[in-house]
């Protein structure tokens, strides 16, 4: 059920729109939601414009977690990025990880062995389980409130996901920050028997995938929350450079693990999951079937794992003598749990090979996704703007940087 | 109340009856407020055991002395009162609100004769003064000068004015059937499990799942807690209210809860009679508990619906159900 | 050993060169005149298919002379652009990304290419607030990261770290 409003037009909402030319008799109030609320998934200010409770104008207020990463990535070594970048997308770590190390090795012409490319992948499949967890579970947060039936769903969801922070954990030594991952491969070897857990852990969170299914799907309230909220239209998405689950629920098919393939996503087919609703609900199904199916793509590669070394460069002499070339620039990127994840790196020209980049640019999928916002919020309740911000999935560290 | 000494064979503890009724209202009363206090920690046990966490350990055996434990703390706080609130307004409110849902007391039979005031006008008291409830609920968000706590007022009022209809309808369904207002008779009429929500077979029935949804609406639980929806209004009418007086609020909807499953126990459950089983006041109590639980049982697994669709839901099905239901019961009395 | 480069796709390679009057692009992509740009990102978006905006970084560059410079040229930023097509299955097309480049000496301006692509709305925005390149047209020219009262960009090369801003924050 939607409100109907002139404001929600079947083509784009005029995300700038100037409140003196919207009716004069209306009673417009602004309210303020953010930095301090509940469920704006962290420190994001979005300024609504409310006509009675259907919002009219939505202008997203971010930078409350700026922490000028970029501007201290030019400070670093190409080595001491890693556990920096960690921090941005605080949901999937390893994401990070592999995106600023992709480019700085893309640049640097180094390829890392075929064992830290499993490694890598299968890592970067767990986790994006991980992510689309707490994906699902502070969605139903948003819906259900802290104080009810949502809790119950996001407790569901982190049981599953203390499974996986134990697994990186007998990897790395840390349950959140790993720093695993270097210029050149992989920090830390799979422990004996890692295979064999992992595996169980997968399958046992593949068996669990059907309950937050029958959660979205078989509970009426839901339902009626989600369907038809919030329709992305595909083509303003990928406009506004949206992509991952948000632009494969508006039918786009489109998933750089199978489209371009990166680490050893070239060794194994992917069903990449499509629905064309656009809504709310259908981004949190896609979410649901892309869970699924990393676990299958992590047990299939857990089968593979290749012996050899982990690394291409030697760890000793790692840390400074990753230089890139003068002036040289570049961008990686990998298909993180909400989208394009990319780095672009200029190296630096004051010196010949200076350690650390002239110029790092992180391209986060949420920062996109949050520039959807003016689009999606108008014409609707101020219920449903907790849904769309839920349904979009931003991480504020990434948004900020 | 078996074996009961022969003074009660009037239906009085003492022989006078406002004696009978100021020590009954104490008991009752001090009594209510303890297991209000309680059930926020069989709450929290429930949840915890539903989401895989144990809850509440730490203080006392299995945790049982927490509400105490959050009561202290409570007093402890600050009381914070922001500069731009109607300061008299302010104050009454979470007064107001938790004498509001005391008030209910006073005509709920938890035995035979075991009643602070046996009025013969008994739901519609206790009716009336649940739908008070909104008054201090509005105070506050007016009052607050905060725009999420206006917010939530309004929906407050919205929501009440919109399940009000609903409630009183299914409450008429056992007035008709039972042919008085007064709750005692209610439940005599009810006698040998010949309970509303039995019989007659139909009306009866559905009756009480529509109180029972309205009052939960009145309650402003989940799914129906848009009046606090602490994910979109951060708390709604308490949210800027610190200390005891959040604790009043919070206090008023755990007895309004408990208060809402008495009534419902009351007016289509038999209320103390049990049929073979016997009659008592530990029926009463026991049949109260188990709707009380029922209702946290909806709350942690339901999501909350949206201001519109809870509208939708009370103007489009439950009052043409209510319309309906009553007409049913009607038909069935004058028939049999 | 991977290629450092993703490889321009053809087509558009020849195309720009087309356009730009050149013979051969850099791998990290044409520079772009500005006065041509919004017609060179029209046609790109346009006649072929690069729908999907990427990102658009910018550079500041010091300009010869001052401590840590190289190069012949003056202060200024390089903005740098990228686009994507999605793959096209019927042509067995995989999805390919365009990189172009533009030079801004500082005290002037670029066009800005939101009329183009709707998301370089608030990537402009990003580099307006850190770099501190203008962009000409632009919607709504705010800060994005910083609070609007901060002085400069901390992007630049030139900026003072190390200065304490009152109040610290």
């Amino acid at each position: 059920m939607r409100m109907p409003l002139d404001l929600l037009l079947p083509s784009w909402p005029d995300p700038h729109l100037d409140l003196g030319e919207y009716d004069p008799e209306a009673d417009l109030v602004a309210l303020n939601m953010g930095p301090q609320h509940p469920s704006t998934h962290g420190v994001l200010r979005v300024k609504l414009y409310l006509d009675g409770e259907t919002v009219v104008k939505a202008v997203p207020y971010v930078g409350y977690l700026h922490r000028g990463v970029e501007k201290l990535c030019e400070k670093l070594t190409y080595v001491q990025i890693t556990p920096i970048v960690d921090k941005n997308d605080y949901v999937s770590p390893m994401m990070n990880e592999w995106a600023v190390n992709a480019a700085f090795e893309a640049l640097l012409g180094v390829e890392p062995p075929p064992r830290a490319q499993y490694m890598r992948t299968i890592f970067a499949e767990i986790q994006r389980i991980a992510s689309h967890l707490i994906s699902i579970g502070t969605w139903g947060l948003d819906m259900g409130g802290a104080i009810g039936g949502g809790a119950t769903v996001f407790l569901y969801c982190l049981r599953e996901r203390e499974l996986i922070l134990d697994l990186f954990e007998e990897v790395t030594g840390c349950r959140f920050h790993y720093n695993t991952h270097t210029v050149g491969g992989m920090r830390h070897d799979l422990p004996a028997g890692w295979d064999k857990r992992a595996k169980a852990v997968l399958d046992r969170i593949s068996a669990r995938t059907w309950e937050y299914e029958r959660f979205l799907l078989d509970n009426p309230i839901c339902r009626q929350r989600a369907e038809g909220i919030a329709v992305v239209d595909p083509t303003l998405a990928m406009e506004l450079g949206v992509s991952g689950p948000i632009l494969r629920a508006s039918g786009v098919d489109y998933d750089m693990r199978r489209d371009a393939p990166y680490g050893a996503y070239g060794d194994i087919d992917i069903q990449v999951p499509v629905r064309t609703e656009g809504d709310a609900l259908a981004r949190a199904l896609v979410r649901i079937a892309e869970m699924r199916e990393s676990a299958r793509i992590a047990s299939t590669l857990l089968d593979g794992v290749p012996e050899g070394p982990i690394g291409a460069l030697k760890p000793v002499k790692l840390h400074g003598a990753v230089k890139l070339k003068d002036g040289e620039e570049g961008y990686a990127a990998i298909e993180s749990p909400r989208g394009e994840l990319g780095t672009y790196v200029v190296a630096a020209r004051e010196r010949r090979g200076a350690a650390s980049p002239y110029r790092l640019k992180i391209r986060s999928p949420s920062y996109h996704a949050i520039s959807l916002l003016p689009w999606l919020c108008p014409g609707h309740t101020l219920s449903d703007v907790v849904v769309i911000i839920g349904s979009i999935d931003p991480i504020m560290g990434e948004v900020d940087r | 109340m078996n074996g009961a000494p022969p003074v009660a064979a009037s239906g009085l503890l003492f022989n006078s009856a406002p004696l009978h009724a100021l020590v009954l209202g104490l008991v009752v009363v001090s009594l209510c407020m303890g297991v209000a206090a309680w059930s926020i920690w069989y709450e929290r046990k429930f949840a915890a055991r539903m989401q895989n966490r144990p809850g509440p350990t730490e203080v006392g055996p299995w945790g049982l002395l927490q509400p105490i434990a959050d009561g202290l703390k409570m007093l402890q706080k600050e009381d914070i009162v922001p500069a731009a609130v109607d300061r008299p307004l302010f104050e009454l409110a979470p007064l107001l609100v938790v004498v509001a849902s005391l008030g209910t007391l006073a005509v709920i039979p938890w035995g035979d004769g075991l009643v602070i005031a046996d009025l013969h006008i008994g739901v519609l008291f206790a009716l009336a003064l649940s739908s008070l409830m909104l008054l201090p609920v509005w105070m506050a968000g007016w009052a607050s000068n905060n725009k999420y706590a206006l917010l939530g007022g309004m929906r407050a009022i919205a929501q009440g004015v919109s399940y009000e209809i609903p409630l009183l309808l299914a409450a008429t369904v056992p007035i008709v059937l039972a042919g008085s207002f007064r709750l005692g008779d209610i439940v005599e009429a009810q006698a040998g499990l010949r309970w509303f929500a039995l019989w007659p077979p139909g009306p009866g029935a559905v009756a009480f799942v529509l109180f029972f949804m309205a009052s939960l609406a009145e309650a402003n639980r989940i799914p129906f807690d848009i009046p606090e929806a602490e994910s979109e209004l951060v708390a709604g009418v308490t949210v800027e209210y610190t200390g005891m007086k959040f604790g009043m609020f919070y206090l008023a909807e755990y007895l309004h809860t408990l208060i809402a499953s008495a009534i419902a126990a009351t007016l289509f459950l038999g209320g103390w009679d049990m049929g073979p089983l016997g009659a008592g006041v530990h029926w009463m109590v026991l049949k109260t508990l188990v709707l009380f639980a029922v209702i946290f049982w909806i709350r942690w697994s339901w999501l909350r619906l949206r201001a519109d669709q809870l509208m939708a839901l009370s103007w489009r099905w439950l009052v043409p159900l209510g319309l309906v239901l009553v007409m049913a019961s009607a038909t069935w009395v004058v028939l049999a | 050993m991977p290629p450092r480069h993703e490889p321009l796709p053809a087509d558009v390679a020849a195309w720009a060169c087309e356009f730009l009057g050149v013979d051969e692009l850099p791998p990290e992509g044409p520079f772009v005149p500005r006065d041509r740009l919004v017609e060179f990102a029209t046609a790109l978006k346009n006649d072929h298919d690069f729908l999907f905006f990427v990102y658009c970084a910018a550079t500041h560059y010091l300009a010869e002379g001052e401590p840590g410079s190289d190069g012949a040229l003056p202060d200024r930023t390089v903005v740098a652009y990228r686009v994507r097509r999605l793959p096209d299955r019927r042509r067995g097309r995989p999805t390919q990304t365009f990189p172009f480049r533009v030079v801004v000496p500082t005290g002037e301006s670029t066009p800005s290419l939101a009329g183009v692509w709707v998301g370089a709305d608030w990537q402009e925005r990003e580099q307006l607030d850190l770099v501190g390149t203008v962009f000409q047209g632009h919607p709504d020219p705010r800060r994005v990261m910083m609070p609007d009262d901060w002085p400069g960009h901390p992007l630049r090369r030139d900026y003072a770290i190390d200065t304490a801003h009152f109040p610290w924050r």
